[in-house]
Formats: structure tokens, sequence, C-alpha cells
């Protein structure tokens, strides 16, 4: 479904990705690991078109995006979850939910109807429907988030470190939702800093270092010590 | 109380004003230093419709709104959609002003013109005080607006999208908002909204080239009092600038109008910068 | 061709427009009719204004029409002291030069405070209110009907006539532009295009941004006064008409036309505007549009004006003669590296909060002289606060900071970099305007203060520091080995050629503490090489050297201890190998505690 190759891309001229190949296929989560600044939020950011591409290429269902707005993409299917809980902290949780469905185009009415099946993944949110979202703590930012993703009722939906800052037994729940939405046939994207809970519900791994793939196959055929390695540099 | 009711009605004009710099603000981030002076094309539309052609005021309403949409729709193209950084913001919209004040004055030169108001141009006695017909709707038209555009924002689906797109106009784009487009649509409203309050504003102020640049900073400070992106403490704004210059006007010296709100000015922009309503983000560094 | 073409570029600045000057004095002379002479009057006294405009909006950075109004108080002060019954012009020059100058002050002090729109719109206002204040005092100024009855100015006791009165004006307006020119062809002027990219660069160099501000926008507040003695003179009648808005507006369309980050664009700005305005009278009638239009496509189009576009064709052909005459940039001899006296940097419990965030907490780190101090760690362990801690630019919550033992935590940036330390940006800033050799040279204006007043007159303690500054450029180059690209305009270099431009400039301070902000990122394998180099040789030669890194490899090569960060608490410090081979290092990077790693190990 998303085909990265080769991949180049930075901030103004400073390029910090300089060789990054993937894919993701539907039903699937692959995951993006690497330590910071190795370049894992920059290649996430040139797949959404955010960051500028210097090299190599991004492909959706077969289509190149390169010519493609970030919104367009969004409503060709493809739902980013940023890091660092960025919702609309003034906007209530319920507009916060509309505004992750606006990419359909649906009116107000119909995506109001939809907002329960949000609310059955994540109860809490339900709860606080009217509060605005700067008063939700942060675990129940990143369900919010999740939740406008969801909303836009993707084909491929990229998480950017959904667990940072959340408490290890929340970080189970987030992850345990994430696993389960393999059976609706979206495909996955999963960057995070914990390596072990991550790898166990991959299906493929890909090591960035330095802006280039250090690593990349199969999660079953990928062990701890290979990724440690990736990790710093000590490519095999 | 007639002059806190005439106060009110200038206020209310100055509230316009800053609705329409709010709009393009809370969109685009950007300050129209124009605003003011589409509105004072708007003024002319409703001269020249109303007293040169005695059309009926409904329809030069409409005729208005849609010539200054037009203009707006010409000034984003050609000063602010290319224009880079937002210092050159502040020249070009400064520049668009002057040109509209410059056509203005070559059509119409320079004395102000009598736009005549459709609910009538005599005197009333009102609650104790003397005001025109227009000063009374201008301050309910103020005040209705802002209800009406705070309700749309929060319920409509473009409201809220453009609420979101003012906080981080990033995460807006990844939620399928085309926010260039957005934007666009926004500033163009602006010039919609000012060319149908032609024929409310015209009667108050007459129609008159120099109008723009009064109204431009006056209504700055209401924006200055009420707080950048503050619907409802606009309202409080215009009332504050409108009532400070016309008491002072009576009370002090006419002379000293315009230099009590500057002092007010200056006060809130060293006590509280970001105005009285503004919502107070928290700073991550 | 190329050869004539250099010879005449070899020929000082200021000879061509001091040439026009004489040129100008010498018009009413061969026989050019009133009306023209006049114009040239009005047209000076405006190029006076914008040149003020120019101070502050074009080279300050800060939009502030203010000038009309001190152009206001220039022209009403000289009036008032003309009626009083004090004709010489010298005397009324230096009060309405006072005048505005305290117009400046008031406003400025708090307009610069605000910045931007707000600063923006208040001058705004304060042009409206010139007709009200005088309206106040209308019994001395004559309110709305302008004040009459000036006198003729007199020159040591003789009266000026008209003929000698535009001469004076010319002469005038002269020595203000060789006062501007000497200011702008400066340190002082390095400063100001330093601080207009970026008031953190200028900070981190010892450039106090508030201050040189307020100088810039009050010096500019002088020609301004200047215009409006001289205009009071001239008709000797004033009118409160002449001070309105239109007029400011013509004043920011003369600086934005002939460019309003320019000395003599004011000049050409003015001329255009005045001469074009007056020509026809349907000219005078579409004034105001052309005003307006001038103003729009100034702002969409022209960045630096009619003054910029010309410099870009001299530069131009300057690089075609060079290249056509083959000329070599100077050979500087590296040289070894001197020694550098490194100090001793020391950061004690030091901890930083911002709301609810914890950055730091407790953080205590030393760096040595001749030692590479490297601090790693994950995103939002807490490093760029800390290096921002330590250079000023965050103010600690607690803990101390100190150099060689002097506390510096709480001093603003400007101050801690002239106590020695140095820094880069993970964003080089590169100033634009400034070649390269020019922006290294501004990384010594911490040091060797000197002052305006010697800029202006150019004594000799200014020709002093200027050698010193051109020859420790010139030596930091060498060292960094972009010598050949000492011509350059700074911002047209690579990234990798400005990440040295950047160390360059830290250096060229002779600094005591050396911080490198991520300085190998974005760089391909060649660049690091030449940076690494650079570092051990600079480690070496005695000087504190801070890393703060994320490419592992490079900063345990180049590391004698490593500080690891993580979540704003120091949790791991030694030299490299300890570092590499710490569990808890690995933890904190992969999520995985080495119990895990053994049980899962082989699935």
């Amino acid at each position: 479904m998303l085909d990265v190759h080769n991949l180049q891309s930075g901030y103004g001229d400073l390029k910090v990705v300089w060789d990054v190949s993937l894919s993701v296929r539907p039903g699937e989560i692959t995951v993006l690991l690497g330590r910071n600044g190795a370049g894992k939020t920059t290649t996430l950011r040139a797949i959404m078109g955010l960051n500028r591409v210097m090299g190599g290429s991004v492909s959706f269902e077969g289509a190149a995006l390169d010519k493609v707005a970030t919104h367009d993409r969004v409503v060709k299917g493809i739902s980013y979850v940023q890091e660092g809980k960025r919702i609309f902290r003034e906007l209530s949780v319920e507009q916060n939910l509309l505004l992750g469905g606006f990419s359909r185009g649906k009116k107000k009415r119909e995506l109001l109807a939809e907002l329960q099946e949000i609310y059955s993944l994540f109860a809490i949110l339900d709860e606080k429907q009217h509060l605005p979202a700067a008063s939700l703590s942060g675990g129940q930012q990143q369900m919010l988030a999740i939740g406008q993703a969801l909303m836009a009722k993707p084909k491929l939906l990229i998480l950017d470190e959904p667990s940072q800052g959340l408490a290890p037994v929340i970080v189970k729940e987030v992850l345990d939702q994430i696993h389960n939405l393999k059976s609706t046939g979206i495909g996955i994207l999963l960057v995070e800093q914990d390596v072990r809970d991550s790898v166990a519900i991959a299906d493929q791994v890909s090591v960035i270092e330095m802006g280039r793939t250090a690593l990349s196959g199969a999660a079953k055929d990928v062990t701890y010590e290979q990724i440690q390695d990736a990790y710093f540099g000590k490519a095999a | 109380m007639t002059i806190v009711l005439t106060g009110l009605a200038s206020g209310a004009v100055y509230a316009l004003v800053a609705i329409g710099y709010n709009i393009v603000f809370l969109s685009q981030k950007t300050f129209n230093f124009a605003q003011a002076s589409l509105m004072m094309l708007g003024t002319f539309v409703a001269y020249v419709g109303v007293a040169v052609y005695g059309l009926p005021w409904w329809l030069v309403t409409i005729i208005a709104g849609i010539l200054i949409g037009a203009v707006a729709a010409l000034q984003e193209f050609v000063g602010i959609r290319f224009v880079s950084e937002h210092f050159n913001l502040l020249v070009t919209t400064l520049g668009a002003s002057i040109i509209m004040e410059g056509v203005a004055q070559l059509i119409w030169g320079g004395e102000p013109r009598p736009v005549p108001f459709v609910l009538g141009n005599d005197v009333l006695d009102f609650l104790g005080g003397r005001v025109y017909p227009v000063e009374i709707v201008l301050v309910i038209v103020a005040v209705l607006l802002v209800v009406a555009l705070t309700q749309y924002a929060k319920r409509s689906m473009t409201g809220i999208a453009l609420l979101g797109m003012s906080e981080d106009s990033e995460a807006a784009q990844l939620r399928g908002v085309n926010v260039k487009r957005f934007a666009f649509a926004a500033f163009v409203f602006t010039g919609v909204l000012a060319g149908l309050m032609g024929t409310l504003i015209g009667p108050k102020t007459y129609a008159v080239a120099t109008l723009g640049v009064a109204l431009a900073i006056k209504g700055f400070v209401v924006l200055a009092i009420g707080g950048f992106g503050s619907m409802w403490g606009i309202l409080v704004g215009g009332a504050v600038v409108g009532l400070t210059e016309s008491l002072s006007a009576r009370w002090i010296g006419g002379d000293f109008a315009n230099l009590s709100v500057f002092f007010i000015l200056i006060i809130i922009l060293m006590v509280k910068p970001t105005g009285l309503f503004a919502r107070v983000r928290e700073r991550t560094v | 061709m190329a050869s004539l073409w250099l010879k005449v570029r070899a020929i000082p600045g200021w000879v061509w427009p001091l040439l026009f000057a004489v040129i100008l004095i010498v018009i009413p002379f061969v026989g050019a009719p009133y009306p023209i002479v006049r114009q040239i009057e009005l047209t000076i006294m405006l190029a006076l204004i914008v040149s003020g405009v120019n101070l502050s909006f074009g080279y300050a950075g800060e939009l502030a029409l203010g000038q009309v109004a001190m152009y206001a108080a220039g022209a009403y002060t000289a009036g008032l002291v003309s009626k009083a019954g004090q004709t010489d012009l010298l005397i009324q020059l230096g009060a309405g030069a006072l005048a505005a100058l305290a117009v400046g002050f008031i406003s400025g002090v708090p307009g610069l405070r605000l910045g931007g729109w707000s600063l923006a719109m208040s001058s705004f206002f304060l042009i409206l209110l010139v007709p009200d204040v005088l309206s106040l005092f209308k019994e001395q100024t004559g309110g709305r009907n302008g004040m009459s009855g000036i006198q003729q100015a007199t020159l040591f006791g003789n009266p000026i006539d008209s003929e000698t009165y535009y001469v004076v004006i010319l002469v005038v307006a002269l020595l203000w532009f060789a006062v501007m020119r000497n200011l702008i062809v400066s340190r002082y002027g390095t400063a100001l295009k330093v601080m207009k990219r970026s008031p953190v660069l200028a900070s981190s160099i010892g450039i106090s941004v508030y201050q040189t501000k307020l100088s810039a926008y009050a010096i500019g507040a002088i020609p301004a006064g200047l215009a409006g003695v001289l205009f009071a003179n001239l008709d000797r009648f004033l009118s409160p008409e002449a001070f309105a808005f239109s007029f400011a507006m013509t004043v920011l369309a003369s600086s934005i036309l002939g460019g309003p980050a320019s000395i003599y664009g004011a000049i050409v700005g003015a001329f255009i505007l005045q001469f074009g305005m007056n020509q026809s009278t349907t000219f005078q009638e579409w004034g105001l549009v052309f005003t307006g239009l001038f103003l729009l496509v100034g702002g969409v189009a022209f960045g630096g004006g009619l003054s910029g576009f010309a410099r870009s064709l001299v530069r131009r052909a300057d690089k075609a003669a060079r290249a056509q005459l083959g000329h070599e940039p100077p050979v500087v001899e590296a040289g070894a590296i001197e020694k550098r006296d490194g100090s001793v940097l020391e950061a004690k419990n030091v901890s930083k909060a911002f709301g609810g965030n914890q950055a730091l907490s407790d953080v205590s780190v030393v760096a040595k002289p001749g030692q590479v101090t490297a601090i790693i760690g994950p995103n939002g362990s807490g490093k760029t606060t800390l290096l921002n801690v330590v250079s000023g630019f965050y103010r600690t919550d607690s803990g101390t900071i100190a150099i060689d033992g002097e506390e510096v935590q709480g001093l603003a940036a400007d101050k801690v970099a002239r106590a020695g330390v140095s820094r880069t940006f993970q964003t080089p800033y590169v100033p634009a305007k400034l070649t390269v050799h020019e922006a290294v040279e501004a990384g010594r204006y911490g040091r060797d203060r000197s002052t305006l007043l010697s800029a202006i007159l150019r004594l000799p303690s200014y020709w002093r520091i200027s050698k010193a500054d051109r020859v420790e450029a010139d030596r930091s180059l060498a060292l960094v080995g972009l010598n050949d690209a000492r011509d350059e305009m700074a911002d047209s270099l690579p990234l990798g050629n400005r990440r040295l431009l950047e160390v360059a400039r830290s250096l060229v301070g002779s600094p005591k503490v050396l911080l490198l902000d991520e300085v190998a990122s974005g760089l391909d394998e060649d660049e690091i090489e030449i940076l690494a180099d650079l570092i051990l040789k600079l480690r070496d030669a005695g000087l504190t050297v801070v890393l703060v890194e994320h490419n592992f490899r490079l900063v345990l090569r180049l590391a004698d201890v490593i500080y690891v960060l993580a979540e704003g608490k120091v949790m791991a410090h030694g030299n490299p190998d300890e570092i590499e081979n710490n569990p808890r290092v690995m933890e904190e990077y992969l999520g995985v505690t080495p119990e895990d790693d053994s049980q899962k190990k082989g699935r």
C-alpha cells in the first residue's frame, strides 16, 4: 500500500534523511525504529508532504505522491498521528473528533453518529465530550489523537510515538488497540521508542540510523541483537 | 446619555473593523491594514447606489458585498499570497489601503458624501438621549454579528475547521483541511462583510476617502483591548474606545478625543499586550 | 574592460556620493530655474527623513514611522526658537535634533518592547495625533491654522539668503549621510545586520538587542529633526497638513523604493517620489495611488529596493571581472593553532522547568580545558535546554553555572557571550548582506568594545579595532578552510560550509568555552571528517569544547568525557568506553532491559 524508496528529505537544505526505504501492506503493522535524531519523524513528515522530498520516491496504492498536497493525501486515505499529542487543545473533545472526520467531506450530522464508534474504543472520551481538550491528561489526549485519526476512516494509519509520556499500563492498552485495528484491513506504520513491545505486535521491522535504513525485514526473522547493533551503527 | 449612545455607535463601527481584522488574523495570522479601506469603499458604493441612483437599500447592500468581496480577492492575490515575510505584509496592506484611498479621492474627491439611512435620517428620542436610527442599528448589528460568528465557528464543520486552523495550521492540514483555500475564503468573506456594512456605516461616518486610516487605527485599538482572536472582547473593546472618544470630547475637549484613546492603547499594550480576553496559550519551548 | 572596472571599484565608495553632492551644490549657480532648485531642496529634506526610517526599519528591522512626529518636533521647535528671537540656524539645528531625539526616546523605550504590528500601529497613531497636540498648544503653535512669523534664519549673525540656504541644506545633508555611512560601514552596521537576521544570534555574539535597536531608533530621529528645522526656515510657515499620514506614506514608499537597508537609497527613493509626484498635475492627483502602488509592489517584489538591485549588479560585475583576470584570494597561512586558554565550565545542580515540564533536574556537568566534553541523550532529555541555560538564553530555576569559578547563571545571553562563552546553533543563522569574511568578523563584537562616536569620527581606536577584527577573521577562516570563500555572500554557502562558518565565527572572539550544538547534523561523511579534525585541533590547543550531538559514532571518537542525559537528569557519565558498554544507556535508547535482552536472544 505504501512504498518508500531511497527517500531523501530534510528541512530547508538540511538533509536529515539520506536513504530510507520501507513499505506497509494492508492489514499489516510495520514498525519503524531508531534513536532520536535518526530521521524517523522526518521520514513520516516527508510521507505526508510536510517536508520537502529531495530524492527517492513515496507512493501510495501505486500512485506517486510527490505532486499531491498534504491535505489531499489525507483525503486519499492516509492519516497521521503526530508525536507529542498534537490535538487542538482549545477545541472540545467532540470538536476535535469531528475535525478528524473533516477529510471525508461528510455533514456534521453523519459524523456525530460515528462518534459512538470512537467512544466505544476510548470510553473516557465519551465522558469528557464537551470539555476542552487541554483539560485531558496526557494519556487521554493521546487517545483523542488516535481517535481523531480513526474518524478519517483511513486506509493507512501512521502513528509517531503514540506511547511517549504515557504510563506503561496505558501504553499496553494503546498498543493493544493498535494491534486490534489490523483486522479492519488498515495498514499501520508505527514509530516507537520502546523496542520490545512494538516489535511484539509488528509484521515488518525497519531500523533507521543516521538517516539511512540500517536493518529491514519481517519481524519474525529479526533478533533483538540485530536491532541493537543497527541502533548504534554497528551494522552487520 | 446622548454622548453615551453616540459613543457606543462609534464603538460599534470600530468593532466591525476589528471583526474583519480578527477573521483574517485567525485564518492566516495576518493583519490586513486595508480592512477599513475596504469598508470605506463600501460606503462609497452605498453612496452611489442609494444617494445617486436611488436604488433600494437591500440591492445596494448586496451589490456592495459582491464588489468589495471582489476587491478583497484582488488584494489577496496581488498583495498577500506571494508575500514572503511578515514585515512586508504590513507594507503591502498599507499600500493597498493607500491605493484604495487614492482611487476614492480621484473618483469622488475629498468632500464627505452623505449616505441616507433606510430607516430614516431624523434624530429620535431614545432612552433619554437623542440618537439617529442608524446608530441604534449599528450597535445591534455589531452584537448580532459577533453572536452569529461565534456560534457558526463553534457549530459548523467549516467553523470548527477555521478554529482548528487558527490554533495549529499544520495539524489542520493533517486532518484534510485545505488551509490555503480556507484562508482565501476567509479573506474574501471579510471583504464581502465590509461591503455589506457599507449601507450601515456610511450613514454614520459619511462616505469620505480618508475614512480608512482613522478607522484602521481605532479598529486596531479595539483589537488590542479586546484581544487578538476574541470576538466578544471586540465588543468590549469597541465600547471602551467609542465611549472614551465621545466622553473625553465632551468633558475634556475635542482635541483630547484621540489623545485619550491613544493613552488607553499605550496602557493596554504595556500592561497586557495580548489584550484583555486573548486566550493565553501555554508556551512550550 | 575587466581591469578598468576593478580599478574603478578600487576607488573608495564614498567618493561617488560626494561627487553627486558637489554636482547638486553647483546646480543653481549654473542657471537652473528656481522650481527645480526648490524640488531639490524638498527632496533632500525628504531624503533625510527617509534616512532615519532606513536606520530603524531597514537596518534595525522595526517598522515605526515616528519619524514624521520627529520631523514635526524639529520643525515646530525651530519655529518657536526663531519666534522667540533666536534665529541662528546652528542653534536651531541643535534644538531641533534634541527635540526629535526626545520624541525618539519617549516613543522608542516603550514602543520597542512591543515590536511588530503593535509598534507600527502605535506610531501611526502618533502621526494622527500631531494636529491634535498642535491644536492643544494653539497659542504657541498656531494650531490647525499653522504657525507663521518665523524669522529669517541667520548664520553667525548674517541672514541667509535663499541661494546660500540651498547650499546650507545640502551641507547639512552631506554631513548627516557621512555620519550614517560611517556608522553603517563599521561594527555597528554589522551588528545591525546580524540582529536583523536573528536576535538570538546577535545576543550570542555579545550584542544587546534592545540597546542596539533603541540606539538605531533614536539616532534615526536626528535627521528627521534636522529636516524639520530646515523645512521651518525654508518657507517660514508651518502647517499641520505637512505632517499628515499621507506624508508618512510618501516617506515609507521612498524608503522601500530606494531600498530600506541602504545608506544612499534614501536619496534615490526621495528623488523619485518628490520629482515624480510633482511633475504634472495629473500625477499630483494620482499621488496617493502611486505611493500606494510603490508600497504594494515594493513589499511584494522589491526586497532590497533599487539600491539592492544595483548592488547585486555590481557584485556580479565584480565576480565576472575577477574571474576574467584570474584573481586569487589572498593566501593566509593557517599556521599552527596558537595556544588557547580554555576555562573550566561548571554547571552544578541546575534545574529548569517550563510550566509543568521539568526539563532539567539537578544536572551537574563539568567541562575542562583541553578536553572534549560530549552531552548526549534522546530528544526531550534536556540537552538543548542545558545548552540554552549555559549560554544565557534561559534562566535557571536553581543551581549555578560558573566559568573559572565566576558565576554566570542569570546573566543575559549577550553578557554570557562577553564572559567568553561562544556557541553555534543547530540551524546556522547566517546574516544576509554580509560576506563570509564580514560574517566571521562579527563574532568579535563582544571583544574590544568600540564606541559609536569613534566609528562616526573614524578615530584611531576605530581603525585599530577594525584591523584586529580583520586579522582574526582571516585566521579563523584559514583554520576552518573557508579562506577561498571569503568574499562570497554568507547566505549563498551550502549547509556544510555554513556550519564551518559558524564555527569560524564562534572562534574569532577567542572564547574560553566553545559550545557546539549538533554541529555535525546534516553533514556528509567528508564534511564530518573536516569538522572532527578541527574539533580535535581545538582541543589540543587547550580550548574547552562542549559537544551536544546525536551522532553516536562521532561522539565516541572525539569525546574525552561523555554525559548521558535522560528526562532531564544525568543518568551516566564517563569516558567513551564506559558509556559504550553501559547497559543502562542501551536501555534508555531501546527500551530493552538487559534481562529481556538475554531471554529473547536467538528468538
